[in-house]
């Protein structure tokens, strides 16, 4: 364990992490346009909608399931849920969301925590059939809201772009369960020490399968601003999301066989993957350049986990 | 009859023979026409060296997330350098997968990472450079001969694209039984710590597999754009569900040391047979979709650590209620 302070003396890699960001914002308050409002507001806007997601991987890989390959392919569906119960009435739809967003994923972590099965096969057979069933429901095709119920997901509180509140909000949340709830604890030590769970007499199952919960209530909230933010549920929304989510849960800094990690970092990523974009745009790197240096620096801050990897 | 049953290579092949049952008596004898077999192997010409790459990685304890990224980039590069020599650009997309694969093994191996994240960084890479490199276009392949050649049927249902891939699993299906390295190759997949202690090169086999699993998705890739006759930088994960899904089928444990590319071919040939077979029988796409995830999970449960002990749990819960 790490004693409360250790930030003090950071270790070498701890310390090459605080340099990188240090430059980064250095590089950053120096390009030309990057503090101009409406270049802030998009950034941060998109950022967030991943960071939502990001939220939620956060559990799922600091219990020790690494990632899961079906919060994009949920995301999508949710989307789908929330504009089919919108004739309700927002409150409705965002209630039934919820539930089905933690439902589906709540299924996977039962699977997984009860009988152990492998969290990459399970979400990949997820992702499959989530997208399978939906596409038969759907047809395929995109649903539109017709009204202005949504609207009040797709306000701006003066300058703080609304997805922005959502995300500094969840990630407010997730750090609080992560760290001061005795589930947060658990999830902890099921990350760290598996078997020291199991012969501390914990259940895992049970924590495992409200980690995956967590995981698809945070991905919720992203859904139902997406859905209101292009006034349609479709099964494109949610592609790639995962990939994105994890990228930002590592460049963050948690370790992805689990137990050492926090939102906030998890928070900490999501702006600093956001801002490096940022910058390559201003200074005129093309949109593919982007996607190879993102890569790069993912690559990048998992080779700085390399002590946590002693322990395998 | 039951040491057939517990042999996990022979799982694949079993349901493979229920899965035709069920195709026969839903669409008739006719639905296994010379076509169908031919699009069968086409398929397996594709997904069968990216299952058997990510198999032999999950053999030996890793998971090789980049092949994903592989197949897409390989293709890029296959169609951008092979336009004047085929069979350079061919050989420069083999050469980088192995490269950036054994690249992947040794960042693994010398600073002890866990092969998920390292390839995860890898996949986002290769996507990244298929994306560089072709400028985010599709681009056209100006050799249709070179389609017609790989494609071209030789006897009834092979074609030189299905022919190479099973020459892959046949040769590793050689290796890995008669050879001391295959023999390494399942040691240090069953206990890497114990494997090491007794000798076997265990750093050396991860890079060497790592690099295999580059190079194979990397020739699938370029094939598949040249008989395409186009290569885009997009299809991310389309390729990933499908790979692991064929090799979980074929018996391969992703808690290492077990697996056999003659299983691996099973698993792929389920698939193969089930996307076939149900547009054969004129099915709507997505039941596909739905069938794989299906079995997917079906197998993922059924390799659970803690299955049988849980079912016993559960039934001792039913049959006998607490005395409240």
């Amino acid at each position: 364990m790490t004693s409360q302070l250790d930030w003090l003396w950071p270790s070498p890699s701890t310390l090459f992490r605080w340099c990188i960001v240090v430059a980064l914002a250095v590089f950053a308050v120096t390009t030309p346009g990057f503090l101009s409002p409406t270049s802030l507001r998009s950034l941060l806007s998109t950022a967030s909608l991943v960071g939502c997601v990001a939220v939620g991987m956060t559990f799922v890989t600091m219990s020790g399931n690494i990632m899961s390959f079906s919060l994009g392919a949920s995301l999508s569906a949710t989307t789908v849920v929330f504009v089919w119960l919108l004739p309700y009435g927002a409150a409705a739809a965002v209630t039934g969301a919820l539930l089905f967003g933690a439902g589906i994923n709540a299924v996977q972590g039962l699977v997984i925590g009860y009988f152990r099965a492998n969290p990459i096969i399970v979400s990949m057979a997820a992702f499959a059939l989530i997208l399978g069933v939906f596409t038969m429901l759907t047809g395929g095709r995109g649903i539109y809201i017709t009204t202005n119920d949504a609207e009040i997901f797709n306000t701006n509180f003066s300058f703080v772009p609304g997805p922005l509140m959502a995300f500094a909000a969840c990630a407010l949340v997730g750090q609080a369960i992560l760290r001061f709830t005795r589930f947060g604890r658990q999830v902890f030590l099921l990350g760290s020490n598996p078997r020291a769970a199991l012969a501390a007499g914990m259940e895992p199952w049970r924590t495992v399968t409200w980690a995956y919960a967590l995981a698809g209530l945070f991905t919720t909230v992203t859904a139902v601003l997406i859905a209101s933010r292009y006034g349609s549920g479709d099964l494109q929304h949610g592609t790639g999301f995962e990939y994105q989510a994890i990228s930002a849960v590592l460049v963050g800094g948690t370790a992805i066989q689990g137990g050492n990690g926090s939102v906030l970092r998890t928070f900490i990523g999501t702006m600093l993957i956001a801002i490096f974009k940022a910058v390559l745009i201003l200074r005129g790197f093309s949109i593919e350049l982007q996607q190879l240096l993102i890569g790069v620096v993912v690559l990048l801050v998992i080779m700085l986990q390399w002590r946590a990897g002693d322990l395998k | 009859m039951s040491a057939f049953l517990k042999n996990r290579n022979a799982r694949a092949f079993l349901l493979l023979a229920v899965i035709a049952l069920a195709l026969g008596i839903l669409g008739g004898p006719q639905i296994f026409s010379g076509r169908t077999m031919f699009s069968i192997l086409q398929q397996f010409a594709v997904l069968g060296p990216v299952a058997l790459a990510l198999g032999l990685t999950m053999v030996i304890r890793h998971f090789d997330l980049s092949v994903a990224g592989m197949l897409g980039l390989a293709g890029c590069i296959a169609v951008l350098c092979g336009a004047g020599n085929p069979l350079f650009g061919i050989a420069l997309a083999v050469g980088f997968g192995a490269v950036f694969g054994a690249l992947q093994g040794a960042i693994i191996t010398t600073l002890r990472l866990s092969s998920i994240g390292v390839t995860l960084g890898g996949l986002l890479i290769l996507n990244g450079l298929a994306y560089v490199i072709t400028g985010n276009r599709e681009l056209g392949y100006p050799r249709p001969d070179v389609a017609q050649f790989i494609d071209a049927t030789l006897g009834d249902v092979l074609s030189f694209r299905a022919l190479v891939a099973i020459a892959i699993f046949a040769v590793i299906g050689l290796v890995m039984s008669r050879t001391r390295l295959g023999r390494d190759i399942i040691a240090s997949g069953s206990d890497p710590a114990a494997a090491a202690i007794a000798g076997v090169p265990v750093k050396s086999i991860t890079i060497l597999v790592m690099t295999f699993s580059g190079a194979a998705a990397a020739l699938a890739g370029g094939l598949l754009s040249f008989s395409l006759t186009t290569a885009s930088p997009t299809a991310l994960a389309d390729v990933l569900v499908p790979a692991a899904a064929a090799a979980i089928i074929g018996g391969v444990s992703l808690s290492g040391g077990r697996g056999h590319p003659i299983g691996i071919a099973g698993g792929v040939l389920v698939l193969c047979l089930l996307r076939s077979g149900l547009s054969a029988l004129n099915v709507e796409p997505y039941v596909h979709g739905i069938t794989v995830g299906f079995v997917l999970a079906m197998v993922g449960l059924l390799d659970s650590t803690d299955l049988e002990r849980r079912l016993i749990n559960l039934r001792r819960a039913f049959a006998r209620p607490r005395p409240s």
